[in-house]
């Protein structure tokens, strides 16, 4: 409560809104989230979703973003290599956990199921570069079973993309997050990936540095830090950032 | 024989026509907008009648009350238009080979001789005067044995010269082949050399039909064709 | 990144999606070119809409149909064909694309043959098959051969509706277009600049085959 009251003393009463860049599997959490941080007097936030890639990419040819909150470390390494990360404020935000799903009626009971012949397609975000996907991969290569299920890979732009392709039956299975999962009720979780092979998935967040507007960005990237925000979040099926997986 | 008895629309014109030809040569015979390229036109199936019938020989190749419409490629008709309209992309023997069904008579170097087109049956289309197209459309028409022969002004856009050279073709024709012709023309010299049978139109009507003889007595000084 | 296996397919690609646009591009170019019947100006728009909607609008109503749970793909899948995430999508995305653009050169090709020497044929015995084959044709040739450079020219180019069906697999549905892209989303300049220059000489070169060959005759397309 205190850390909220002093925020909202100091918040500066400018009303040109926010730009967020934010990882796409974040849409509905964060759209609450700064609804709740309006209403608290915060500066109102335009949020832009996409693959943490594309996001990354859009910052470094200068698109004008003032907080970017990416789906893993290696994209925001993308905008801090382009020194377009105000110093120090890189921060984790949030954590997530990837999960397999498939349609309803599907008969896949395990991740070392999609061997079999009736798994065709398997989306993804590009493994190359969407975060979602190369958690995805890393997992896979960790297991064992890249190398056999790559020929059944569909890259796609984003984790929600291969959400939808599951959904509307182009593909048989798909790895998205588990927050993505909570959106489709009616597709089954197979597995979500925990233990010593899954991968870290954590979301650092970070000003940008020709943000016009620093220190209202810097005090929304500190405000989905404080626990009203955690409580948000975790609602969504976010989980809270510790070392442990 | 050749029975035309039917009505045609086209926008505001009507035609009206009802006579039987008894085959040799019938000259349609009127003033420009009379409606005779009309009438060639319903005979070869290219324009629908309203109502009525055509027969040609002792086919009908078009009947409302029966319901039937024979198309054009069923017709067996030899249409020359005004404008000749030979195959650009082909050359003449060709041309002439076209509408050639096979097993019929008659021979391409038999008409090629009457026609004397025997020199030109490599040339290209582009490559001929106008009077050799006149020749080559008329054997490109008989080639494929039709039953009647339609010509639609086939001598208007040529000279007087080279009329009273090909006059003769199409006398040859007649007397060589006995097909039927129908010869849609507005000049009275043609009508009065080469027809056996006129049929004057005018304003889609048909005003007179007699034979040559009974035509050139009672024919009134209606024509502005150029002698 | 195979840039000559990438060139390959998506010039196998075109071929065949040139191959399938062929037969009724130019059935439908005669069609509009020659008959007066109702919805005829329904026909002429549905055909022309792909080359005024937004490709990737084209490619969701490709995807609704043809999805394992759309009407088509539904049919299909039962007789044990997938279409979307497959060549064939590929293939399917650029046809529709480029049917539009081949329909309208090659109408306007028909439209410039004198009725008359088509009336004459059919009176010389020629049925409407072979009318078209020995006469139209023939003499609308000039305009259908740059329609279908134009109609390749396209498929080779299709982006949009490819990749929301077809996606971008390496080595079964990336195509040069997509692959340009996918490489630029992901950081990969490099084979990017080199498939961007891949792109553009041959798409010059279609274009330019394309033009010499309606201006030698006279007919600006």
């Amino acid at each position: 409560m205190v850390p909220l009251l002093l925020l909202l003393a100091t918040v500066p009463q400018s009303s040109s809104p926010l730009t967020v860049s934010a990882a796409i599997s974040l849409s509905e959490a964060l759209e609450a989230v700064a609804a709740a941080y309006r209403v608290a007097g915060g500066t109102p936030v335009v949020f832009n979703f996409g693959g943490s890639n594309a996001l990354a990419r859009q910052i470094v040819n200068g698109a004008p973003v003032d907080v970017f909150i990416s789906a893993d470390e290696a994209q925001m390494e993308v905008v801090e290599k382009a020194d377009l990360v105000r110093a120090g404020t890189r921060v984790p935000v949030v954590a997530n956990r990837l999960v397999l799903v498939v349609d309803s009626r599907s008969r896949v009971k395990a991740v070392t199921d999609l061997g079999v012949a009736e798994i065709r397609r398997i989306a993804i975000g590009d493994p190359v570069a969407v975060p979602a996907g190369v958690y995805a991969r890393q997992y896979l290569e960790r297991i064992n079973e890249w190398t056999r299920l790559q020929p059944k890979m569909v890259p796609v732009a984003n984790v929600r993309a291969a959400l939808t392709a599951v959904q509307n039956g182009s593909a048989d299975a798909a790895f998205v997050y588990a927050t993505d999962a909570r959106i489709a009720p009616a597709l089954r979780v197979v597995a979500t990936i925990t233990g010593p092979q899954a991968p870290r998935i954590v979301y650092p967040g970070a000003v940008v540095r020709t943000s016009r507007h620093p220190q209202a960005a810097a005090k929304f990237l500190e405000f989905l830090r404080t626990p009203p925000a955690l409580a948000i979040l975790e609602k969504h099926g976010f989980t809270p950032v510790t070392d442990t997986r | 024989m050749i029975a035309l008895a039917f009505t045609l629309k086209q926008g505001d014109f009507e035609l009206t026509i009802d006579v039987r030809l008894e085959g040799g040569v019938t000259s349609v015979f009127g003033p420009s907008g009379a409606g005779k390229t009309t009438v060639l036109d319903a005979v070869a199936g290219l324009r629908r009648p309203a109502a009525g019938s055509i027969t040609v020989g002792n086919r009908v190749v078009f009947s409302s009350a029966e319901q039937v419409d024979l198309p054009p490629h069923r017709r067996h008709v030899g249409y020359v238009p005004q404008d000749v309209a030979l195959f650009p992309h082909m050359n003449v023997r060709r041309n002439m080979l076209y509408g050639r069904r096979p097993g019929q008579r008659p021979d391409l170097p038999v008409v090629a001789r009457i026609l004397e087109v025997e020199s030109l049956l490599d040339r290209g289309v582009g490559e001929l005067s106008g009077g050799q197209r006149q020749r080559v459309a008329l054997a490109r028409a008989l080639m494929s044995s039709p039953e009647v022969l339609l010509l639609d002004e086939p001598l208007a856009a040529v000279d007087v010269e080279l009329r009273r050279r090909i006059l003769p073709y199409l006398s040859r024709v007649r007397d060589e082949f006995g097909t039927p012709i129908i010869y849609v023309t507005h000049d009275r010299a043609e009508v009065a050399e080469f027809a056996d049978e006129v049929v004057v139109l005018e304003a889609g009507r048909v005003v007179q039909h007699a034979s040559r003889a009974e035509w050139r007595d009672t024919s009134g000084p209606m024509s502005q064709g150029a002698s | 990144m195979d840039l000559t296996r990438i060139t390959l397919f998506t010039l196998a690609a075109a071929v065949a999606a040139t191959a399938v646009m062929v037969p009724p591009g130019l059935f439908l170019a005669w069609l509009l070119a020659r008959y007066r019947f109702r919805g005829r100006v329904l026909l002429d728009t549905l055909v022309s809409l792909p080359l005024v909607m937004p490709p990737v609008a084209t490619g969701l109503i490709l995807l609704m149909l043809f999805a394992p749970r759309g009407p088509i793909g539904g049919v299909l899948g039962r007789i044990g064909i997938d279409v979307v995430f497959t060549w064939k999508a590929v293939v399917l995305a650029m046809a529709v694309m480029g049917l539009p653009l081949f329909v309208r050169t090659a109408r306007a090709g028909f439209e410039q043959v004198d009725r008359r020497y088509e009336s004459v044929a059919a009176t010389l015995g020629a049925a409407p098959l072979r009318v078209f084959f020995t006469i139209s044709l023939p003499l609308a040739a000039p305009a259908v051969i740059a329609a279908t450079v134009l109609g390749f020219a396209r498929a080779l180019g299709e982006f949009g509706a490819t990749i929301m069906i077809a996606g971008s697999i390496p080595g079964s549905t990336r195509t040069l277009a997509v692959a340009i892209y996918s490489f630029a989303e992901t950081g990969r300049d490099r084979e990017a600049g080199a498939l961007l220059i891949v792109s553009a000489a041959i798409a010059f070169g279609a274009l330019w085959l394309s033009t010499r060959l309606t201006s030698r005759n006279g007919l600006r397309a």
